[in-house]
């Protein structure tokens, strides 16, 4: 690994003035999770490391009613999992979690992280989206909402500035009778899915019809992906499970999977029509069920 | 059961010697060696899978600052080396041409590990890219560029056995089937990658920590590398974090740059492989291309086998030879086959080379032969678990021996009983008629049978050997060549001396291999520990005990033939009233003769001697045979493809008598679960032109420990004539029989066969479409 000079900040603002100071020579380390891996393979050799994981001022999860939820950029993957309040109010976060990696890269790793390195193979942030969350970004002195779907701009690419840094996620309190879920296919627990979808199914009280519904896809294209034309085949039906199909068969169209050691890039296509289904399914259960 | 009550130690559970400095951290690995003084190396690898060397300008890399040394493959002036004498076609580092992906062209030792893999980005070579081969088929065509220009048609090694009458059989046959079935490139899967930490104590003297499981390989071969008699080279064997065959026993680029490095510079030098230089450029599982004929009668008896192995051999020899033998000579267990006949290439090409892993050979052909004895009980009517029984080997009368047709040497054989055993425990009637599919998850079993040697013989040293010296105050210490690579041998090596001299477990200490003090010895692989080095000690610790006998003979005026040792008492066979204990024995012993020494001294010879015929196949290339059976559940994704075994899982195993019990079983489980079920399931090196493309433990997907069933053991017991106290080989076996039942057991819940392992998810998946 090339040698680096290594800073240690203790609040948001230290961190974010040195950002400011270095900015494209600086990088971010959480968990270092995911940047380890690249800095070790020799892709990626920053000057300056900024580590962050010390900052406690982002590690906490808030929900009031109102609100919603609120989630600090370096609470670590297993404190989401196995938060109370998560747990009970939104539980697909939880067991989204629960299947994320390992115990020891759920213990390090870092939610603001996860969604920071734009893996398109991340399970957090096509849950995000389909929970309709947004993220708070800051640079010194400032501080800006973007939308989880509006984030990730390619590959290992996303919506930061080089001065920024994620400092929370904000995950808005769902309408009532929603229900959301997430699949992902792997071949062991704790894998990264080769493909997943998150789908959210909102119900109208009076008759049951589907007032909304937000899919998303991860490993299926470039970027967590959400499929709108998907989403369109429930909206405004009542919805049985030819319908879920029907989505999970327009979500395939609308995948741009490709081929990795894996699969193939038509058994992804055929992978996300299963999993938007099963998804879906779980999704309209738990809408139901109010 | 008598036999068991006749032991106090072995036979026993007992916990593992090494146990204790492993998990509190005190267990040195070779990577943990420090010197003061010593340098990292790092290894210049070619980005050609196939490319001429023209030149290479080390000049950039020699002036960064921190860099001592820099050696390329001319420093070894025209050494080569091989697995055997005639088998010598690599080099230390690759000097006129490169075979295959990142193979080693030059080395660099430097004050730290980034600035000695700095300078080698700094090393410049000249290539001249050459057309590669990656596929034995296009190999082996008439015109082929070859990989090794003396080696025309690529052929690494080939064989052509014939026993009894194939063609005839078939003929007789009331049904012959021909199959094809494949197995992929795989990873040994050993946690600790290549590691060495090489130092010249004096200019003709070299000493190496090294990890490799056979110590006594790189001994001889750095001996002659750089010109040392034997006694001047040292190896030493730090703890090994496993070793699965291949690497392990053999040599890497880094095990020859280390000491040239270090001699260079007269300072030590250490070489680590990553992870990635350990699984793109080591040793991996031959791939096979299985073609399998097979006739039997109305009633499922086996009349015929005839194969066609193709292996690919990648770019060196290595011990290729020993994997296809053992591919084609097992065929005969564990079911009676009269008539067998095969033809089996190993064919070079710009791949990674190949070699041994745990399972050695038989895990091809079991795999192929087992699965197809399913297909051909469908096609007959008849249950997989009778035609087996019906086909298997039984079990001799003590004092008789089966011999195959091939002449192997059965003194005892289980795989009956293991085979009822496993359709017992897992409920096999009440299973296969159990409903299959619930939703969209279906269930099914399969079932398996196999063999394995014990200790392969190979040419060459095959000899073990063990020293027991009585320490004064009455413990033990014991000297082997034998290494304990993860096995548990340590525990039984000190467990026999235990056992001879009736003592407890405790009371002896045994010393890792170190060639300037442990007697030679081949190593591990082959599963050949216990049954040689097992029984060399037991030779020892006998020697030690005549002579201690002698002494307590004198105090009653007998011979020593008529007293034995047991719970630390040397007592009189006839009245066990009269005795001397222990510790008044060794005083005895070491003290009235003033200043006498007790060593006992043990060879064993069972692996010497007569080695099988490598021209006709015949002969025995293990001295016992183990058995097994397995029967696994699995749950399979119809939507999906994704297979799941269930705990529902279970092995029988006949390792003759088991000297450590749960030591066996863990072993098993291993075995069975993390290289059987994931050969069957989940592993498999996927190449692109000679470059592998999953070189990680992400990509390259392999279970892990949590999510293992814990495969059920049970003990089949044969007390086989020709191990010591009755053992054969333990486990190694187990690896060969959950790829076949897991397969059958997919077939069982889905109705395809998956002739190509792994049955990785869009595999079965592509199949159930085609149903
Ligand atoms: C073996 C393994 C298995 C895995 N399996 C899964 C899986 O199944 N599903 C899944 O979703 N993920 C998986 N991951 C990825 C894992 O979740 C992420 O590596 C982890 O969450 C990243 O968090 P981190 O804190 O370690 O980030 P780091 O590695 O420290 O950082 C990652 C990137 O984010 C940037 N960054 C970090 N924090 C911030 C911030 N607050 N503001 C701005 N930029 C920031 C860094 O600069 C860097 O570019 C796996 C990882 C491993 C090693």
């Amino acid at each position: 690994m090339r040698e680096f000079e290594y800073f240690a900040p203790k609040t948001v603002k230290e961190a974010l003035s040195l950002l400011s100071q270095y900015e494209e020579e600086a990088e971010i380390i959480a968990g270092g999770q995911s940047l380890l891996v690249i800095m070790r393979q020799g892709l990626f050799t920053p000057k300056y490391l900024i580590d962050v994981k010390g900052i406690s001022a982002l590690d906490y999860i808030n929900r009031d009613e109102g609100k919603g939820l609120r989630i600090g950029a370096l609470t670590i993957h297993r404190a989401i999992e196995k938060s109370p309040i998560i747990q009970r109010h939104f539980k697909v976060l939880s067991e989204m979690e629960g299947n994320l990696a390992t115990i020891q890269t759920r213990n390090w790793g870092t939610i603001g992280g996860n969604l920071c390195h734009g893996d398109p193979a991340g399970d957090p942030a096509p849950v995000f989206i389909a929970l309709m969350a947004k993220l708070k970004l800051a640079s010194l002195g400032q501080e800006r909402i973007m939308e989880v779907e509006e984030f990730s701009k390619d590959y290992l690419e996303v919506a930061l500035e080089p001065n920024e840094m994620l400092v929370e996620i904000q995950v808005p309190t769902p309408p009532p009778n929603t229900g959301t879920a997430y699949e992902k296919l792997t071949v062991m627990k704790g894998d990264m899915g080769i493909v997943g979808a998150a789908v959210s199914i909102t119900l109208s009280s009076e008759d049951g019809v589907c007032k909304d519904a937000r899919i998303a896809l991860s490993n299926a294209s470039s970027i967590p992906l959400r499929v709108r034309e998907a989403e369109r085949q429930l909206i405004g039906k009542v919805l049985n499970d030819d319908l879920l199909a029907e989505a999970g068969q327009v979500a395939s169209e609308e995948a741009e999977t490709t081929s990795d050691v894996h699969g193939s890039a038509e058994y992804r296509r055929e992978m996300v029509k299963v999993f938007v289904r099963r998804a879906a399914r779980k999704a309209l259960e738990r809408a139901r069920a109010g | 059961m008598a036999k068991e009550e006749k032991h106090s130690v072995i036979g026993h559970p007992m916990p593992r010697v090494d146990a204790r400095a492993k998990v509190t951290g005190r267990a040195k690995y070779a990577a943990d060696i420090e010197l003061p003084d010593m340098l990292w190396g790092k290894i210049k690898r070619s980005p050609y899978a196939h490319a001429r060397i023209l030149n290479i300008d080390t000049s950039k890399a020699e002036r960064l600052p921190g860099v001592k040394a820099v050696t390329t493959g001319k420093d070894f002036g025209g050494f080569r080396w091989g697995w055997i004498g005639t088998t010598r076609d690599e080099e230390p580092l690759a000097v006129t041409k490169v075979r295959y992906m990142y193979e080693g062209v030059a080395a660099v030792a430097a004050i730290d590990e980034d600035i000695a893999e700095e300078a080698c980005e700094l090393i410049e070579v000249e290539y001249e890219p050459l057309p590669g081969l990656f596929d034995p088929f296009e190999a082996m065509k008439e015109g082929a560029l070859l990989v090794h220009e003396d080696r025309p048609g690529n052929i690494t090694t080939e064989y052509h056995w014939n026993f009894g009458d194939v063609e005839k059989a078939f003929a007789e046959s009331y049904l012959v089937r021909e199959d094809n079935f494949k197995t992929p490139r795989m990873a040994k899967g050993y946690i600790e990658p290549p590691a060495i930490v090489a130092y010249w104590p004096d200019t003709d003297h070299l000493t190496v920590w090294i990890a490799k499981g056979s110590p006594y390989f790189p001994y001889r071969i750095l001996a002659r590398c750089f010109n040392l008699p034997l006694n001047k080279v040292r190896v030493i064997q730090p703890f090994i974090g496993a070793d699965f065959g291949g690497t392990k026993n053999d040599m890497v680029n880094g095990d020859f740059a280390a000491p040239m490095l270090a001699k260079k510079t007269g300072k030590p030098v250490k070489i680590v492989y990553t992870q990635f230089e350990e699984l793109a450029t080591c040793l991996r599982r031959h791939p096979v291309w299985i073609t399998i004929k097979t006739g039997v009668t109305k009633d499922g008896i086996l009349n015929a086998i005839q194969t066609r192995l193709v292996a690919d051999g990648g770019a060196y020899t290595r011990m290729s030879p020993l994997s296809l033998y053992l591919m084609g000579c097992c065929m005969t267990l564990p079911y009676k086959l009269p008539n067998f006949k095969t033809d089996a290439y190993c064919i070079f090409t710009n791949n990674p080379s190949s070699a041994a892993m745990r399972g050695h050979g038989i895990y091809h052909t079991r795999f192929a032969a087992d699965v197809q004895m399913d297909m051909i009980a469908e096609e007959l009517g008849i249950d997989p678990v009778e035609i087996r029984l019906r086909n298997a080997i039984e079990n001799p009368e003590p004092g008789e021996i089966y011999h195959t047709v091939n002449k192997l040497t059965v003194g005892s054989c289980g795989v009956k009983e293991c085979i009822e055993k496993v359709a017992q425990a897992i409920n096999w009637q009440e299973r296969k008629e159990a409903e299959k599919i619930d939703g969209y998850l279906a269930h099914g079993v399969g079932v398996a049978a196999g063999a394995y040697l014990s200790g392969a013989r190979l040419t060459g040293h095959n000899a073990a050997a063990a020293v027991v010296r009585i320490c004064e105050d009455g413990t033990v210490n014991l000297l082997t060549g034998a290494s304990d690579v993860g096995q548990g041998s340590d525990t039984i090596m000190s467990a026999i001396v235990a056992e001879v001299l009736g003592l407890e477990l405790k009371d002896v200490e045994i010393k890792r291999v170190d060639t300037d003090y442990t007697p030679a010895d081949p190593g591990s692989f082959g599963s050949r520990v216990t049954v040689y080095a097992g029984d060399a000690t037991k030779r020892a610790a006998e020697d030690a005990k005549r002579q201690l006998l002698k002494f307590a003979a004198k105090e009653f005026g007998i011979k020593p033939e008529a007293m034995d040792i047991k719970d630390k008492k040397a007592f009189v066979k006839a009245d066990h009233s009269k005795s001397i204990p222990w510790l008044k024995l060794v005083k005895l012993a070491c003290y009235t003769t003033p200043g006498n020494v007790i060593i006992g001294k043990g060879v064993s010879t069972r692996g010497v001697g007569q080695v099988p015929n490598w021209e006709t196949g015949e002969e025995d290339v293990g001295a016992n045979y183990s058995f097994t059976a397995e029967a696994n559940e699995v749950e399979v994704d119809l939507e999906t493809g994704v297979v799941k075994c269930t705990d529902n899982s279970v092995i029988a195993h006949d390792c003759g008598f088991p000297l450590n019990p749960p030591a066996v079983e863990t072993q098993v489980q291993g075995g069975a679960y993390h290289q059987g079920v994931a050969a069957a399931l989940y592993e498999e090196f996927k190449m692109d032109n000679g470059l592998t493309t999953n070189p990680n433990l992400v990509d390259y997907t392999r279970p892990r420990a949590y999510e293992a069933p814990m495969t059920k053991v049970i003990h089949v017991i044969t007390n086989d004539p020709f191990g010591p106290f009755g053992a054969k080989e333990a486990s190694e076996g187990s690896c060969c029989t959950a790829p076949p039942a897991v397969i059958n057991a997919i077939h069982d819940a889905t109705g395809i066969w998956i002739k190509e392992l792994p049955a990785q998810p869009e595999k079965v998946f592509w199949a159930l479409k085609q149903l």
